[in-house]
């Protein structure tokens, strides 16, 4: 024990000897620990983590195949979405499952001391809390009794995190009322902490029985309607009973429900309906971790960063082996001093396992410091736009910054030991002359594997960096078909403010007239599909004269616009005109299309003029909408996604009109005109709710999250990873040429000049970095190719990217060769010769 | 062929300096054969290392084929020792990684010399030396005396004027010492200038004069009889011009 704390101490004060080291080895393995802490702290919330509720191993998400027909509401893939009645159905008539509940998202604005909040809102059904075995944290959660009867129960549990926020964690604010889009509801309860929603990455404010839906989502009366597909549904096993168990049992009720929704059906192929009930089938999938549409946007970037991390850490590990072997090289005689005054194998070994000790517990410890920094920033950048509680917590797991720690100990616990074999068996008598012919070729041939690794390391990091750059800047150069500058947006749901559908027009009239009599304002326009939001609002079609092919895809983005749109967001019209004022209520209906839509059923934007097309599909539809006019194409979900075909409407002909999404054009900045509109808006009516604000190009950036983080991530990392094979190589060139002052002194008492000194390092080191690039080169093309995905407009093996990052890495290598060569070349023979 | 005029060589030692060459005038005929001697620290090695212009940090005037090399720039004199000087060292100081071929030809490699021509000459070298059968081993392959071979070998591959070795058989026993002895009296007889320094009085035998150096001073000359030490170290020296 008392040679132990010796040791300790030595370690420290070999380490204070050696600040410069020690701070190189500590900050590299700080950054491998933090960065990897903080990143798999994300994924693991994302990715991998369970439902903080109880029984959470029997909890099941419901999916089916098949075909579907009616109106769909879904943020993921279709086949998660059931309607009412079909959850209705499932819930009351299996038996395979103990509880199942239906969960949809939505805004709504809450009114409490006429202070209009906009928030998330997850609408339940009744039995929700209690199947998640959930606690209040104040008050009561919902019953089943709840939520039975349409419209009867204006009732609202609060989260966590929105008590807190927004009522202080008052308990007085029980039993009290608060407007729901202007309905009065009664607070009964607080949801218990940590808990945010069955569906991972949601974070409601409030919960809303499902019952409620027409005041939580106005004018939607579907709740009776099989063939409107817009909740979710989770359901918790019966004990004992095993998913597949679940499936089968389950099985024969779809069918069955499948069947009798079928006679609703009018027409539809054999091939249809073939698909609808026979080939359809429920899944009962792993519910554990909650069904969650951002999973499957967050997964391929998170593991993208995850593994660029790895690489990172990895090239931490090495660089610290590295670094630690050179040490040990240059203590060779110190090793052999201790051995020649008896010391023991054990001793001598322990000493160099308490030093890297150390050094793992330093780096950890930064490391875990830096980690839930690392974690906020990522967290802001990728949510720093949203609005309330956030899906992600910066603070990390306690479990895996262990395990992070546990990795760093053991990775500088292993690499303390390569130095320390060196000293294994020592040969005393050169060793105490610490001298040499050449370098001691064990010791450098590892270092030299080291650096070779960490140069291919960081080629595959910036290679990677180069593609995400390049995607980025690719996306950014995508012409979005309208003119994103100067354009300032917002959103506005009047329903909200409590407006009905009889008001909402002449509110926005009201809007449109006020927003074109403010000062530095070009021009305004709406609609209820916004560009560039990740969003559509798709629907059937049918056109006049054109056949449609079986099973053909008619589907087309449907937004309805305000009159000035193509004029306000600079869309050049192609043929025909735009919309007017005239284009209203009672006059004939009148659309315009995009030029895709009407390359594809006429072949010509000329030939589209004069077509009738009309919502929907089937047999009983007349289409009685005209083709007015034929507008370039512009992106409309994302810059990534290719152009889909659109039919305009004027929103002066919409039967309904409810959310809409207002552009600003400006004369000057966008972002100075958001003071003047917001209270020109709150003069209009106080208690409408204006939603986020943002210029186009932050409504772009906000589209490029995660291209923008991974390029950000990969250019960081792979500037990280360039330092420290650096830092290697110039740790492995030093310690070299050190080790052949000898054969430098003696070439240069044969004639070698100065410059074929330098040529002889510069020789090495281009040798290792070529065998690193051309081993690197062939694993980068492998694994951009499985992130091929995630690139745009640019091949995983663009020769540019490919050719620039060899020059990078190439002169990383000559730049970090250049003070160990001077250095070689400076070598005085005479004094080389003499350490004979 | 050589002339050294009051040359002087310090090291700095704490605060102070450390003498290892002192006033030492030397004039070295070509074709001769000199042994350098003296106890450990005389500057045996020093003087050794000014010859072949290894040092540049002496003052006095050094005179090298009537050319004033003190003069000279460093690179200069690098070119002027690559032409004319070769060495041998009492630890071989061959490379461990090249072969003994390869070995022979570095000096040659820092030429200008022809690929073609190179080969010619380590050929004549290898054959010279009777070596040919050992030019594909490495050093580690060979005996203590083999390797000073090549070194000396290597040390004259390049025909040069003033051949240079410290203790180069103070590694090897009697029998090796005495074939490199040989050696060296050969390539005296046919031309080359030698200097070495030795502690062995055997080795001195092969030469044709002998300098004796006591604490950087040169106390003997067999070519200079009246040199005594007892005029030498009564005075302090003087100030040197600083050599470029």
């Amino acid at each position: 024990m008392n040679g132990l704390l010796q040791d300790f101490r030595y370690a420290v004060r070999q380490l204070r000897k050696s600040p410069g080291f020690a701070a190189v080895a500590i900050i590299t393995l700080a950054l491998g620990i933090g960065a990897n802490t903080a990143i798999f702290s994300l994924l693991d919330q994302a990715l991998l983590r369970s439902l903080p509720v109880k029984d959470v191993d029997r909890l099941v998400i419901l999916n089916y195949s098949g075909s579907n027909t009616g109106r769909l509401q879904s943020r993921a893939d279709g086949h998660f979405y059931f309607s009412y009645p079909m959850y209705r159905d499932l819930h009351d008539r299996n038996s395979v499952f103990s509880g199942m509940i239906a969960t949809d998202f939505t805004q709504v604005g809450v009114q409490w001391h006429n202070q209009p909040d906009l928030v998330g809102a997850e609408l339940v059904s009744g039995n929700y809390f209690d199947v998640l075995g959930l606690q209040p944290a104040a008050g009561r959660l919902f019953v089943t009794a709840d939520d039975v009867v349409a419209d009867a129960n204006p009732v609202v549990v609060l989260s966590f995190s929105y008590w807190q926020r927004r009522f202080g964690s008052d308990p007085g604010i029980l039993n009290q009322s608060v407007l729901v889009n202007g309905h009065p509801f009664t607070v009964v309860g607080v949801a218990p902490p940590g808990f945010h929603s069955v569906v991972m990455g949601d974070t409601p404010d409030v919960f809303v029985p499902m019952m409620m839906k027409a005041e939580v989502i106005p004018g939607s009366m579907d709740l009776e309607d099989r063939r409107s597909s817009w909740l979710n549904i989770v359901g918790k096993l019966k004990p004992g009973l095993s998913r597949e168990q679940a499936e089968a049992g389950v099985g024969p009720l779809w069918s069955a429900i499948r069947s009798d929704e079928l006679k609703e059906i009018k027409g539809g192929s054999e091939n249809f309906r073939d698909r609808f009930v026979n080939k359809s089938q429920l899944f009962v999938l792993d519910g554990a971790r909650g069904f969650s549409p951002l999973r499957s946007d967050v997964q391929m970037p998170l593991l993208i960063v995850m593994g660029m991390v790895g690489l990172v850490a990895l090239m931490a590990c090495a660089n610290v082996g590295s670094l630690l072997l050179v040490r040990g090289a240059g203590r060779i005689r110190e090793m052999s001093v201790r051995y020649a005054l008896g010391a023991k194998q054990k001793r001598v070994i322990q000493q160099l396992l308490v030093e890297g000790l150390l050094l793992g517990l330093a780096g950890g410890l930064f490391g875990m410091l830096l980690a839930p920094r690392v974690s906020s920033v990522l967290i802001t950048m990728i949510w720093g736009g949203g609005t309330g509680d956030l899906p992600f917590s910066a603070k990390p797991d306690l479990r895996i910054m262990l395990f992070n720690c546990g990795l760093a100990l053991l990775a500088s616990l292993l690499f303390s030991l390569a130095p320390a074999l060196q000293f294994w068996r020592p040969d005393l008598a050169p060793a105490l002359k610490q001298q040499g012919m050449t370098a001691r070729s064990g010791p450098l041939r590892f270092r030299r594997i080291s650096v070779a690794v960490q140069i291919g390391l960081s080629l595959v990091l910036l290679v990677g960096a180069g593609l995400f750059v390049r995607t980025l800047h690719n996306l950014r150069s995508v012409n979005a078909g309208f003119a994103t500058d100067h354009l300032l947006t917002f959103g506005v749901d009047p329903r909200m403010a409590g407006y009905e559908p009889d008001r909402t027009f002449a509110l926005y009239q009201r809007m449109f007239e006020t927003l074109r009599g403010l000062p530095g304002v070009r021009a305004v326009a709406a609609t209820n599909d916004p560009e560039l939001a990740n969003d559509n609002e798709t629907g059937n079609v049918t056109i006049s004269g054109y056949a449609d092919k079986p099973d053909e895809n008619m589907q087309v983005e449907q937004p309805n616009v305000s009159v000035d749109y193509f004029s306000t967001m600079q869309m050049p019209l192609l043929a025909g005109r735009v919309f007017t004022d005239q284009d209203s209520a009672g006059s004939q209906k009148v659309a315009i299309v995009n030029e895709s839509f009407a390359r594809h059923y006429f072949g010509d934007p000329q030939q589209a003029l004069g077509h009738f097309v009309a919502n929907g599909g089937g047999k009983g539809v007349k289409p009685d909408i005209v083709i007015v006019g034929v507008v370039k194409d512009a992106k409309h979900v994302s810059l990534r996604e290719p152009v889909t075909r659109t039919v305009f409407f004027p929103y002066l002909q919409s039967p309904e009109l409810h959310a809409m999404t207002f552009y600003v054009r400006t004369w000057q900045q966008p972002e100075s005109a958001e003071s003047t509109i917001r209270r020109a808006m709150q003069t209009l009516d106080a208690n409408l709710v204006l939603d986020t604000f943002r210029t186009m190009d932050e409504q772009i950036d906000n589209n490029l999250t995660a291209e923008r983080v991974i390029a950000l991530l990969a250019s960081g990392f792979g500037v990280l990873a360039a330092l420290m094979a650096a830092v290697g190589l110039y740790g492995v060139l030093a310690y070299s040429t050190t080790q052949r002052t000898s054969e430098i002194g003696i070439r240069m008492a044969l004639g070698a000049t100065r410059g074929s000194v330098v040529r002889m390092v510069m020789f090495e080191v281009l040798w290792l970095a070529g065998i690193s690039i051309a081993i690197a080169l062939p694993v980068s093309l492998l694994l951009m190719s499985a992130v091929r995905s995630q690139l745009y407009g640019i091949s995983s093996s663009d020769p540019l990217t490919l050719g620039l990052t060899i020059v990078v890495v190439t002169l990383v290598a000559i730049a970090s060769a250049m003070l160990p060569a001077r250095r070689a070349s400076r070598v005085e023979p005479m004094k080389a010769l003499r350490y004979e | 062929m050589i002339q050294l005029k009051n040359i002087e060589r310090t090291y700095k030692s704490g605060a102070g300096q450390t003498w290892v060459l002192r006033r030492v005038n030397l004039e070295i005929q070509p074709g001769e054969f000199i042994t350098v001697m003296g106890p450990s620290g005389a500057g045996k090695s020093s003087l050794l290392n000014v010859l072949a212009f290894l040092d540049d940090q002496w003052t006095g005037e050094y005179w090298f084929r009537e050319q004033a090399a003190y003069t000279m720039k460093r690179k200069e004199r690098a070119e002027l020792a690559k032409k004319n000087i070769g060495m041998v060292f009492q630890s071989y100081h061959l490379l461990d990684d090249l072969t003994v071929m390869e070995n022979i030809d570095l000096p040659l490699s820092y030429k200008d010399i022809p690929r073609s021509e190179r080969q010619s000459l380590v050929a004549d070298t290898l054959d010279r030396f009777r070596i040919v059968a050992k030019k594909d081993l490495y050093p580690s392959q060979l005996s203590g005396g083999q390797q000073q071979l090549v070194g000396v070998a290597r040390g004259v591959i390049h025909k040069p004027a003033l051949l240079l070795a410290d203790e180069p058989t103070g590694n090897l026993h009697s029998e090796q010492a005495k074939e490199i002895m040989e050696l060296f009296r050969e390539l005296n007889q046919q031309g080359t200038t030698i200097v070495q320094v030795t502690h062995s009085e055997a080795n001195a035998a092969y030469g044709t004069r002998t300098i004796q150096m006591r604490d950087g001073w040169v106390v003997g000359d067999t070519a200079n009889p009246n040199l005594s030490p007892a005029n030498l170290t009564a005075t302090e020296p003087r100030d040197a011009a600083v050599n470029r």
